[in-house]
């Protein structure tokens, strides 16, 4: 096989990814001791689910050529006000309902902003991410929270959890479902072919006949819904509100998207690549975790690791091309 | 009339950032009488200094434009506030002349890495500079899991005042110097003429690269500045203090009215951006706001500065 081809190859399939992931899981099934047993697999399933899920809207919005910083703000935002709700003796659903429409909100205000003023979405979602955190924090006094969200949502992100009997953390199905609905809508229908257009080329786009407003509300609406989801998910798991628990999310949605060869250019990438991309993150965190290294070291072991990744995907034409 | 000021705005970026820096020192006043007592100018300018250095170091990633960005600023004047206690008081390397030189290096480094991972790596800034901020986070925090306290030493004068005159004058005072100095030369035409439109500035014959690299570059340098300053404001070593600086950093550069897209503005919008920003917190603290409002505060003054930015800058463009 010739060096063009297998560059190409690399380009349009996550080889690189599948073998990674691959790779990472042998060595955590060689060195960590006890990684072979169906509740550990199932823990580090779980944990890619939440980053998953958190990555899901973060690849719309890079599919359409925006970048969502405001997800850890709603992950934690969502984490806390659900259990300060419950607490106060909501039901779950009204805390539910309650918490998609506020996320529908925020993230309406990210598209419509971006695309209506053209102003980067980087600073914008980096600026109502700062609103929500210091609302949610203010509102709750800095992050107390006494409440709890029903048992069976702890039920649903146990490693140990069934579905008919059948044992398989629920979360974990929710997330292949996930992953399946969203590949139908982005390859095999009409918002899909929208969503890669307004990211080839916007005005080309606009002028097909794609309302390309409604594209950016719509994929920055689905990022706020789907961090939202994954904040009330993760009171289920932990078991109570934690400020700072989504801050974590912060690069690694990105870093999943990026990771999978998802380009920030827009329009090139899907979300199977983001599942590989959070799967070999979740990986490498389990095995440094395995191995022992503290919280400096995995921060710096994950920012060096996606500079390298980078450098084999989504770099930028060089100035002499474009001229 | 609202065409008139807002030709006027594209002109003069910085107008509206000096005006409202006169209105919330007036309100501070109101508010606090001793705001401008003789003996808390030295004081409140060596607050402002960390503030105003960072949104000066952010800019010129900004202005070099193809989406440029350098969120690795604030981590960066962590670091070298880190490696100034922890690592040279105490040694020979301690006093001022050999500090000073060598922070500055350290800076200009970890900018020239910034640089040549976007301009010829051809990296997304965004995701280059992401990268920088969790590897210098991390090393922070590696150096210094919990405080370490520096003792008296010269960056305190500079917090302070060095005779009669604040020694802030010197350290926000450097920045403005350096770009100063840089604007007799061809370098910030060239970095504007980059920033506008970087194909067009290459066809003209200018290096592209070499001009961006060096903007992460002094970028870095000015962020080292900011490190000693914050030294002698925070007279400690401490992994956390650079995430009060990140939003603050980008909304500084914002409000001052500097284009995001790149080619139009400078670091003194950026210095009367931080001083916006800085005074409001400082009003809103005498109101007794508590600290979560403060941050909903800095979200909204950056949501307003960039599409304040936008209303400015977009109108000479016909929308496409």
């Amino acid at each position: 096989m010739t060096r063009a081809s297998l560059e190409r190859l690399v380009r349009t399939a996550p080889i690189l990814q599948v073998a990674a992931v691959i790779a990472l899981g042998i060595a955590a099934a060689v060195t960590i001791d006890g990684f072979l047993t169906l509740t550990s697999i199932y823990t580090t399933l779980v944990l890619a689910a939440f980053l998953g899920i958190a990555a899901a809207g973060q690849t719309t919005v890079i599919l359409i050529g925006g970048i969502d910083l405001s997800v850890p703000a709603l992950i934690t935002g969502a984490n806390l006000v659900s259990t300060s709700l419950t607490g106060k003796g909501w039901s779950f659903l009204s805390v539910c309902l309650f918490l998609l429409a506020s996320a529908a909100v925020v993230g309406a205000i990210n598209g419509y902003t971006t695309h209506r003023f053209r102003v980067p979405p980087l600073i914008v979602t980096l600026a109502t991410g700062a609103i929500v955190t210091g609302a949610t924090l203010g509102w709750t006094k800095g992050g107390q929270v006494s409440g709890h969200v029903p048992s069976w949502m702890g039920t649903f992100s146990s490693p140990i959890g069934t579905v008919f009997g059948v044992r398989l953390p629920p979360i974990v199905l929710l997330w292949a479902i996930l992953a399946l609905a969203i590949s139908i809508v982005l390859h095999l229908s009409v918002a899909g072919r929208r969503i890669y257009a307004t990211g080839a080329n916007e005005h080309a786009a606009e002028l097909a006949g794609v309302k390309t407003e409604r594209v950016w509300i719509g994929a920055f609406v689905f990022s706020a819904i789907s961090a939202t989801v994954v904040g009330v998910l993760l009171a289920g798991f932990t078991g109570t509100g934690q400020a700072g628990i989504g801050d974590q999310y912060l690069f690694t949605s990105l870093a999943a998207v990026l990771i999978g060869g998802t380009s920030l250019v827009g329009a090139r990438g899907d979300y199977w690549r983001t599942v590989l991309g959070a799967l070999i993150l979740t990986l490498i965190t389990t095995l440094l975790v395995g191995h022992g290294a503290d919280e400096s070291t995995q921060e710096m072991i994950i920012g060096a690791l996606i500079l390298a990744f980078v450098g084999l995907y989504g770099r930028d034409q060089r100035v002499r091309d474009r001229v | 009339m609202r065409e008139r000021i807002l030709g006027l705005l594209a002109q003069r970026p910085a107008a509206f950032a000096v005006v409202l820096a006169l209105v919330l020192l007036i309100a501070n006043v109101i508010a606090q009488p001793d705001f401008i007592a003789p003996n808390q100018i030295a004081p409140t300018l060596g607050t402002l200094a960390p503030f105003a250095i960072v949104g000066m170091a952010s800019t010129l990633a900004f202005l070099s434009g193809g989406g440029g960005i350098d969120l690795s600023i604030a981590p960066l004047m962590g670091l070298v506030n880190i490696v100034l206690v922890t690592v040279f008081f105490g040694t020979a390397l301690g006093g001022p002349l050999l500090a000073i030189p060598l922070l500055l290096a350290l800076g200009a480094v970890v900018g020239a890495i910034n640089g040549v991972m976007v301009a010829r790596l051809r990296f997304p800034p965004v995701i280059a500079t992401l990268g920088t901020f969790f590897v210098l986070a991390g090393l922070d925090l590696r150096l210094v899991p919990n405080p370490v306290t520096a003792g008296p030493n010269w960056t305190n004068h500079l917090a302070g005042s060095i005779g009669p005159v604040p020694g802030a004058l010197l350290t926000i005072g450097a920045p403005l110097l350096l770009w100063l100095a840089l604007r007799r030369t061809p370098y910030v035409q060239s970095l504007l003429a980059v920033g506008d439109h970087d194909a067009t500035a290459f066809s003209a014959g200018i290096n592209v690269n070499a001009v961006r690299i060096s903007a992460y570059t002094i970028g870095g340098v000015i962020a080292a500045i900011g490190g000693i300053a914050l030294t002698g404001l925070v007279r400690s070593a401490d992994a956390q203090v650079f995430n009060n600086y990140i939003l603050v950093a980008l909304a500084a550069v914002a409000l001052g009215g500097t284009n995001l897209f790149g080619g139009r503005g400078g670091l003194f919008p950026s210095l009367m951006g931080a001083t916006c920003i800085f005074l409001l917190e400082n009003l809103l603290t005498s109101l007794h706001a508590s600290a979560y409002f403060i941050q909903v505060a800095y979200g909204g003054a950056l949501f307003v500065a960039v599409l304040f930015g936008s209303r400015i800058f977009n109108r000479e463009v016909a929308p496409a």
